[in-house]
């Protein structure tokens, strides 16, 4: 019907010309690297303490320890310097004026009880702290077995570690995909989604209340009907957070390819990357389940959020009157971290059945477990069954709605609506 | 006889707590200015949307043309202004006109042209890719009855429409509204000031508390309604008048006393007055709520 195309490409053009469309999609590739990223890069840099070591060591065991430290990655040895009066204060000031990080005081007891003293300007950060244990540890555990005569070359070569290579079997096919490549690309789908519901959901509801606001709506109304124009409002935006995603993916697609690069850049201290965060791999089918699960969810979420408009008569009632809306999408996506945690449970299968959450639980699920292509349909099926029923009760609330002006109506009487 | 263009057939709408329209039948017969006249709260504007198809009623019928179909089935045909103005502030002037044209079944590069066509000859050509809420408000007014009979419609539905309008532009739309007519539309204009209504319209219908008090055309209501006045004009003292009106034999008396007559004629009432006889007082609790569903 020509109408509703109508309202289809105003909604759709008047969105893409504003700035605030490109905007977003210049950010949201920028925000979604940052949020993958951004551990990575804050984890460069920092380290290398510049320490001292005080030797109150009767053993020279001290010495041990400083040579031991100088080997580790991260931490720089000043100096060793034995204690005596004095010693303790004078470095305090060297760590005041910034000389040095800080300094241990180490005595016969690392060896004996292992209790050793590292004073500094900072002592929070439990990664440097956690290094500097792993280390003093190890020179102890060292010294230790020399002195009961073990060499300590067989012990390191009987702790060899053993090193778990995890690989994903999707429907009886091993993908190549490792347990965190598949957190990750479930992970960052559900925060997408989250985001993408929220947002686009929140449009139409902004474009209702314009139309309502400015009473542009009683024109429409006496020629097309409230529910074609409702449809045309949220295929219309449907249709821009489609050239969303559609400029993310690429944006994406292009960040994938140049992953090498990236992950060199982003890392210097010759870290194994892919333990840290690896990018993952996106099949065709994990695309697919993904729009169509947006889409739905749109549907649903935005025909919710239309009813909401309707009903409110100013943008402020509306913002309010969302919340109920707004926290079945926050319960759909925090519940789904069940999914991510355990894409077998019980729980995880009952979120990704159930209409309201299965648009982030399911692509949740796909990404992270062995769902099987039935196992999506029955959802989406049901997903759409939810759609239809809500868009029904939204629609007949919409039509009422968006003609009232004045007080907000009670739930007595938006049922009457809903039945008439 | 042709089919009347609007046809309502004891038509009744209740809303929660109250009748807005209480079987009300009206004609609108092919190509005349009708006025829709009542007080605020009568039920005009829910009759309206009534005939645009917005509301259904209760009970009763609306015909439109003679066809059957409700007003959005003819929305091709039909222009209508509500009394509640507004346009999408954020869109460019030129594509309000041609987005609104479109839901007119006006195809879009018809719509533009025509659109550009009005623009220019309401001196708005320069504003049409201007954002809306950068016009004035009564550039606002102009765009928006572009927007109503863009499309040529046969019925051109008008609620309270110089409501809010400067002298300029409602002269302005006035000429329009006899223009249209002029070329064979038919006008359905709602109003309470009636002034309006004597000056434009041919038929017209007084409603108040969502009954029909009186419709029919304007001369037969005031010949039938108005009772009739003489209105005397002559120079002379009060004194004078005084003495003259005591008198039954007026005119005779009038001569003789030399009086230089200036004006002496008949008069009917003015609708205004009609209206306050029907109507009664202004009710206290007038409704507000009017446009309520």
């Amino acid at each position: 019907m020509s109408k509703v195309g109508a309202v289809i490409r105003r909604e759709f053009i008047e969105r893409v010309r504003r700035r605030s469309f490109w905007v977003m999609a210049m950010l949201g590739p920028v925000f979604f690297a940052a949020i993958f990223l951004a551990p990575l890069w804050f984890a460069r840099g920092g380290g290398l303490k510049r320490i001292a070591v005080v030797d109150r060591t009767t053993t020279g065991f001290g010495l041990a320890v400083a040579v031991g430290l100088e080997s580790t990655r991260g931490i720089f040895v000043v100096r060793r310097i034995l204690g005596g009066p004095g010693v303790e204060d004078s470095l305090a000031r060297e760590v005041g004026a910034r000389h040095i990080d800080g300094f241990l005081l180490v005595s016969d007891s690392l060896f004996e009880t292992g209790a050793v003293e590292y004073r500094a300007s900072n002592v929070s950060s439990l990664e440097d702290i956690a290094l500097l244990r792993q280390s003093l540890g190890r020179v102890a555990e060292n010294a230790r077995l020399e002195r009961a005569g073990v060499n300590p070359g067989v012990v390191a070569r009987a702790q060899v570690p053993v090193t778990l290579r995890t690989n994903k079997i999707t429907r009886g096919r091993v993908t190549g995909e490792s347990a965190g490549q598949s957190f990750a690309l479930a992970y960052f789908m559900m925060v997408t989604l989250y985001i993408a519901l929220l947002l686009y959901g929140v449009q139409v509801m902004g474009s209702v209340i314009d139309e309502k606001t400015s009473r542009v709506v009683e024109v429409l109304v006496s020629s097309i009907r409230p529910f074609q124009l409702l449809l045309g409002k949220v295929l219309g935006v449907g249709a821009v957070s489609l050239l969303q995603f559609l400029i993310w993916g690429v944006a994406a697609s292009a960040l994938i390819g140049r992953r090498a690069v990236l992950e060199g850049q982003l890392t210097d201290r010759g870290q194994d990357v892919g333990q840290v965060f690896q990018l993952p791999h996106v099949s065709l089918a994990t695309g697919v389940v993904f729009i169509a699960f947006f889409l739905g969810g749109f549907a649903l979420y935005s025909a919710m959020f239309a009813a909401v408009a309707a009903i409110s008569s100013t943008e402020q009632e509306a913002r309010q009157t969302q919340t109920p809306v707004t926290v079945l999408i926050m319960l759909a996506f925090f519940s789904s971290f069940a999914t991510l945690a355990n894409p077998e449970s019980r729980l995880a299968l009952a979120l990704s059945l159930v209409p309201f959450t299965s648009p982030i639980a399911m692509p949740a699920r796909w990404a992270a477990g062995n769902v099987s292509g039935i196992d999506v349909a029955i959802s989406f099926a049901l997903l759409m069954l939810g759609t239809v029923a809500v868009t029904w009760v939204a629609a007949r609330i919409y039509r009422v709605g968006i003609l009232m002006t004045g007080k907000r109506p009670s739930i007595r009487e938006l049922v009457r609506w809903v039945r008439a | 006889m042709p089919d009347p263009i609007v046809l309502l057939d004891h038509v009744t709408k209740r809303f929660a707590g109250h009748i807005a329209v209480d079987d009300l039948s009206l004609t609108v017969p092919r190509g005349v200015i009708y006025g829709l006249l009542g007080p605020n709260g009568a039920g005009k504007t829910t009759t309206i949307r009534m005939i645009l198809d917005i509301l259904q009623p209760d009970s009763g019928t609306v015909r439109l043309f003679g066809e059957p179909g409700g007003g959005r089935a003819h929305a091709e045909r039909i222009g209508y202004l509500p009394e509640e103005r507004g346009l999408y502030r954020k869109m460019r002037v030129l594509d309000v006109l041609v987005f609104l044209g479109e839901m007119k079944g006006v195809d879009r590069r018809r719509a533009r042209e025509r659109a550009g066509e009005w623009l220019e000859r309401l001196g708005l050509a320069d504003w049409r890719l201007r954002r809306v809420d950068e016009l004035s408000k009564g550039m606002q007014q102009k765009v928006q009855f572009i927007s109503t009979i863009l499309h040529d419609p046969a019925l051109v539905v008008l609620d309270e429409a110089f409501a809010g309008l400067d002298p300029v532009n409602a002269q302005g739309m006035k000429d329009t509204v006899l223009e249209l007519r002029g070329k064979g539309a038919t006008i359905l204009f709602s109003t309470h000031i009636m002034e309006q209504a004597e000056k434009l319209c041919e038929q017209l219908c007084i409603i108040a508390r969502g009954r029909k008090l009186v419709d029919g055309t304007l001369n037969d209501i005031k010949r039938t309604h108005g009772g009739q006045h003489l209105v005397v004009g002559f120079d002379g003292s009060t004194g004078t008048a005084a003495q003259v009106f005591a008198d039954p034999r007026l005119v005779r008396q009038l001569v003789a006393s030399g009086a230089r007559l200036s004006r002496f004629e008949l008069q009917e009432a003015s609708l205004h007055k009609i209206f306050i006889d029907l109507v009664g007082p202004v009710r206290g609790d007038a409704r507000a709520d009017e446009d309520r569903p």
